[in-house]
């Protein structure tokens, strides 16, 4: 065995082609274990925004979307549990639960707000509301 | 049957702290050196799947995190007891004319990754599954590398 290593953080020779770790974040909670950031796009639409994060290992079911004060919030509760009869030999990333948060705009209809999950990625909705639909004003002679 | 010295790592998150945990993956590493990373593909953007290894009772099972890919898109190749896995995870959003990315984080690209195990696999049992974003592929030992019972015979 040499002593070289060859891990993803260390090995890589560019830095732009380095992986990222996934960042674990300081948060309390009851069940104990680690919370992960979760990676998020957001696209804005003419009508909607799209929030888009990357859940890997969560079922649909042990994920929790909250509107509360104007803070969108995701959290999961669990992530990817591996079977009881394996044994951890190789470790390049941590499985636990998921959380991030965002304040909305007053311009989303926070009554029409749509969430789907597939193959670990959760994909949010957020309709505009009409008021802040862009929109065409006929001239007329 | 060969006694595979690394057998006996307990479970990292059976307890204790990150600072255990970051010890206990630095010689698990250094122990697991061979597991090698073939050259980035050309233009790849930051996707490099992360790997973890398991053993189990009849060989070994790998997960990797690839979240929003279509399990049909990833390559997996298994030759003696190298696995390489590869593939590229496409995030498009259509564009309709006003659309404005805010942020974009979640990484896009071709990635390939090879695993060297410690022993030699069955590829003909090779099993991949993929759920939840997490691709999950089973490893059973070449028969060669299984343990066995021997019968002991009354002389």
């Amino acid at each position: 065995m040499t002593n070289q290593s060859t891990t993803t953080h260390e090995g890589s020779a560019t830095p732009e082609l380095r992986s990222r770790e996934k960042q674990a974040i300081e948060r309390e909670t009851t069940r104990g274990g680690p919370v992960f950031r979760a990676d998020v796009d957001i696209v804005e639409r003419a009508d909607e925004y799209l929030v888009t994060a990357d859940l890997p290992g969560v079922e649909t079911g042990d994920v929790q979307v909250r509107l509360e004060g104007g803070v969108l919030s995701i959290e999961t509760t669990r992530g990817f549990t591996p079977e009881p009869g394996w044994t951890q030999v190789y470790s390049e990333y941590a499985s636990g639960s998921f959380y991030r948060e965002f304040r909305l705009s007053d311009q989303i209809d926070v009554g029409r707000i749509s969430a789907k999950m597939r193959d670990g990625v959760l994909e949010l909705r957020l309709p505009k509301a009409e008021q802040h639909r862009p929109r065409r004003i006929e001239v007329t002679s | 049957m060969a006694r595979l010295s690394w057998t006996g790592f307990a479970h990292p998150w059976s307890g204790g702290t990150g600072d255990a945990f970051e010890n206990l993956r630095r010689e698990v590493d250094q122990l697991f050196s061979r597991v090698s990373h073939d050259a980035p593909v050309r233009g790849s953007q930051g996707v490099h799947p992360l790997v973890n290894l398991y053993e189990s009772a009849d060989g070994f099972v790998l997960t990797a995190e690839l979240p929003g890919m279509k399990f049909e898109e990833i390559e997996l190749a298994v030759q003696g007891n190298r696995l390489s896995i590869r593939g590229e995870r496409k995030i498009s959003y259509p564009d309709d004319g006003r659309t404005n990315l805010h942020r974009r984080e979640r990484p896009a690209g071709q990635f390939r990754r090879a695993v060297e195990l410690p022993v030699a696999i069955d590829s003909e049992k090779v099993e991949a599954s993929y759920r939840n974003g997490v691709l999950l592929v089973k490893l059973p030992k070449s028969a060669a590398h299984r343990p066995r019972r021997i019968e002991v015979q009354a002389q």
